[in-house]
């Protein structure tokens, strides 16, 4: 009796306290990408001017000029078709792989799936001068393919672990009963596996489809040609050509950052588990 | 029988080809590089350890390994320890936790490229937020140009890191802190602990192997960044800010010294090898030391 008046006495001072240090604290936290939103609808003048007042009115004017300027629909479509194909490509590869790995006796599987624990440890500066000479020599630089080879190589070490992981803990009975009932390997794979791994091929397709579509040196150093820039790039070279256009640019930075904030409300649940569980493994 | 003992290989040959070619062989040949001097397209020059010895006295390439102990050092305190900070938070009973738990993991979802510009405009001596803040506080003498200065721009880089992983560490410290069993909570408050001994006596003990594989992220992420340096700085002013990365895309491809920048990259490959690899024992050892 005398322990729960004493907790709720104190929860009191210590809820406002908490709501109030917590609101404000989140706030702070929060108003960078709440001045971008604002500077996006401003004018440069006002930029410099006002940085607290809101903005004199909502005016999308700058968003359609900065989408048209900046030439983001190539930027946003180039992003698109590489993380895609990136992610198809991981996916597919990943899960074939791990199941030869988890439910498959054969020689050399050691040797194989020591040179992926490798793979999980190598920095991306360990490879790219030499993979930057092969690409150029092979002339695929400038070309989708020079961003997905590396992005799926680089992606497939972690989602073959993920993916084995699962696999190893379904009991391998499974298998067997199918295995007798006279399925092939593949149709084993099609109609038993894939179905058994969805839930982890989410987790694997939402942090590859975040690093292919945030990455920047090797989209920098592959890819110069306008048309083919992903947005990370895009974004870089919009800003050098308007050094000084401010609104412009933050409404660019703006266009790019809504879709994600969105795509993160409505998932948010599987994007933290997804990236989460990506990154602990 | 025959189709069958061929399709291991077949299953596992699409991933293990193109990971051996995007990955193992330019591992492979950046080594050989190294070995030589060479420009890309002309002769190429065997002169053995001599671009490892240069590495050696190189004073940019050395202090860049010095930026990145600060960078690494700084961001585990901004980055973990604020994150364990925010999911003792987050995780204190009451109600509409789950909001600022929303709010603190949205920075995680920024392109960093989009942060590095977002905090390049904050810092901004003209126009910028900071700035700004501190006019209005009327503390004018303070205001600095933050990318500018030498002796601001590595911290104020460390604070933008700090702000764009704070909410990733805390949301795996979440995670763990939900799977403490209710009951240690319940007698915890029947022998009126508050919510500070509940944070340092419970939640963070419990969570002891979460903080180890987040501090092992920290710390091995710290060598790979690259965007929030290239886009805030660059390396500038007067290589303040200079890390391998941002070194070595100088190096190779404005100088061309494909050579000489092979041999940085192995360097930088043994560095970070080799202390994943004291981080790992040393987890061991912990653990070993906490089950008998």
């Amino acid at each position: 009796m005398e322990m729960s008046m004493r907790k709720s006495s104190n929860s009191a001072a210590f809820r406002l306290f908490y709501y109030v240090f917590m609101s404000v604290f989140s706030l702070v936290y929060f108003y960078p990408m709440i001045w971008m939103l604002f500077s996006s609808f401003r004018g440069n003048s006002e930029i410099f001017n006002k940085p607290f007042s809101l903005p004199a009115k909502v005016d999308f004017h700058n968003w359609s000029k900065a989408w048209q300027i900046g030439k983001m629909s190539t930027y946003v479509m180039n992003s698109v078709i590489v993380t895609s194909l990136t992610v198809v490509f991981i996916l597919l590869f990943a899960s074939l792989a791990s199941f030869a790995f988890s439910k498959l006796k054969f020689k050399g599987s050691k040797l194989m799936l020591l040179m992926f624990v490798f793979g999980l440890f190598m920095p991306m500066q360990s490879f790219f001068i030499a993979q930057n000479y092969i690409f150029d020599h092979l002339h695929i630089k400038n070309t989708y393919w020079a961003l997905i080879l590396p992005y799926v190589g680089m992606g497939l070490p972690l989602a073959i672990f993920l993916l084995k992981a699962y696999l190893d803990s379904i009991p391998k009975e499974m298998m067997e009963a199918a295995n007798i009932d006279g399925c092939g390997n593949l149709r084993l794979f099609w109609s038993i596996i894939m179905p058994l791994l969805i839930p982890s091929l989410a987790t694997v397709a939402i942090f590859s489809s975040l690093n292919s579509w945030n990455e920047l040196l090797l989209a920098l150093l592959y890819v110069q040609s306008d048309s083919l820039k992903t947005i990370p790039v895009g974004l870089l070279a919009f800003s050098s050509k308007h050094v000084t256009d401010y609104k412009l640019l933050f409404s660019a930075l703006t266009i790019i950052t809504i879709p994600m904030i969105l795509i993160y409300i409505f998932f948010h649940k599987h994007i933290v588990s997804g990236l989460t569980e990506g990154s602990l493994k | 029988m025959h189709k069958f003992r061929l399709s291991p290989y077949l299953f596992t040959a699409p991933a293990v080809l193109l990971f051996s070619f995007t990955i193992l062989l330019p591992i492979v040949m950046t080594f050989f590089f190294s070995f030589y001097d060479w420009n890309g397209f002309g002769t190429m020059k065997f002169i053995g350890f001599d671009n490892y010895v240069r590495a050696f006295h190189d004073h940019i390439y050395l202090l860049s390994y010095w930026h990145i102990l600060i960078y690494i050092i700084l961001t585990i305190f901004l980055e973990v320890f604020a994150g364990l900070f925010l999911a003792g938070l987050i995780t204190v009973k009451l109600k509409g936790t789950s909001l600022f738990r929303v709010a603190f993991f949205t920075p995680v979802m920024l392109p960093m490229l989009v942060t590095s510009f977002m905090w390049r405009f904050v810092y901004n001596s003209d126009f910028g937020l900071l700035n700004a803040v501190l006019k209005f506080l009327h503390l004018d003498s303070w205001t600095n140009v933050w990318l500018g200065n030498p002796h601001t721009a590595l911290y104020a880089l460390c604070i933008v890191s700090g702000w764009s992983y704070a909410g990733f560490y805390m949301t795996i410290f979440y995670a763990g802190i939900q799977r403490i069993p209710n009951d240690i909570y319940e007698s915890a408050y029947l022998d009126g602990a508050t919510e500070r001994d509940i944070f340092f006596k419970i939640k963070i003990p419990m969570i002891k192997n979460l903080v180890e594989v987040a501090l092992t992220l920290c710390i091995l992420g710290g060598f790979q960044g690259f965007d929030l340096f290239y886009v805030m700085t660059n390396g500038g002013p007067y290589n303040a800010t200079e890390i391998v990365t941002t070194y070595l895309v100088k190096v190779v491809f404005t100088n061309g010294s494909i050579g000489y920048g092979s041999a940085l990259a192995v360097v930088m490959t043994l560095v970070v090898v080799g202390v994943g690899v004291v981080l790992n024992m040393l987890k061991r050892n912990g653990n070993e030391t906490l089950e008998y």
